[in-house]
């Protein structure tokens, strides 16, 4: 029978169900990078298994400076805008601007909506 | 985001579940805040595997493996990830080999298991907190194994 190795529980995201900082599903990972690209054919076995752990990094810092966005807005609730500010505030996330952009004028288009509701009341 | 986009990005539930395990146990997250790093998530995939699957290109190699991942993330200037991954990559690739000497053991019909193969196979993999030690206190001295 084919012991499972320390890593390779990875693959099952967890062997014994504990919800470790591993359990982020390689299946997902691997398809995320192959549609990343043309060019991306072939992914070795470990490359999803390495995105795992630096997707858990990349996590943690982005949470970890958002939530002094929200601190210095004396607020002990992380929201969107505290994630986007980290962004701005951090060059290597430059790539992330324009997402992060993109989702703050998603989200201004329903007040956008209201505020012309306002203007066009009917006088007649 | 539709369910499309969902199928396309990392669960939300495992995302959150990472947001919380380093936030103070008050703190909460709101439902937008997980979406939208679900989409930065697959975003820095996407960008880093891109940075990957060029140099591969330029190389003449198909494949995508773990040390491309390393360099693309040094090239893109997250190299304390890179240190950090670099260690894992080379203990992964330590297990597996292990593994693989195990198996062919048995086969062999040697019921030999030496103590440090067990250790290795039975070691829990690195927590968070220590991958996230080991970036920002990285050991001085080199670690066997």
């Amino acid at each position: 029978m084919r012991q499972a190795g320390a890593y390779s529980g990875l693959l099952c995201g967890g062997v014994s169900g504990r919800t470790g900082p591993h359990s982020l599903p390689l299946a997902r990972i691997k398809k995320i990078m192959k549609k990343s690209g043309e060019d991306v054919k072939m992914i070795s076995g470990e490359a999803p298994i390495i995105f795992s752990k630096a997707c858990e990094l990349f996590i943690e810092e982005l949470t970890r400076r958002s939530w002094i966005m929200a601190i210095q807005g004396k607020r002990r609730t992380l929201h969107k805008d505290d994630l986007t500010s980290a962004v701005i505030a951090t060059d290597i996330f430059d790539f992330l601007i324009t997402l992060v952009s993109n989702s703050d004028s998603h989200a201004l288009g329903p007040s956008t909506t209201t505020v012309m509701e306002v203007e066009t009341i009917d006088y007649s | 985001m539709d369910q499309e986009e969902q199928d396309r990005a990392l669960p939300i539930a495992n995302v959150g579940r990472i947001m919380k395990q380093i936030l103070p146990p008050s703190a909460k997250i709101s439902k937008e805040g997980k979406q939208l790093m679900q989409e930065c998530v697959t975003e820095f995939i996407s960008f880093v595997t891109g940075e990957a699957s060029d140099k591969c290109h330029k190389e003449n190699r198909k494949t995508v493996n773990g040390d491309d991942i390393c360099w693309a993330l040094s090239s893109l200037g997250f190299d304390n990830y890179s240190e950090a991954i670099a260690r894992y990559l080379h203990k992964y690739r330590i297990a597996e080999r292990e593994e693989k000497m195990n198996h062919n053991k048995k086969y062999e019909g040697s019921a030999t298991k030496t103590l440090n193969q067990t250790q290795l196979i039975h070691a829990p993999p690195p927590s968070l907190s220590r991958v996230t030690d080991m970036v920002e206190n990285p050991p001085t001295t080199n670690q066997s194994g």
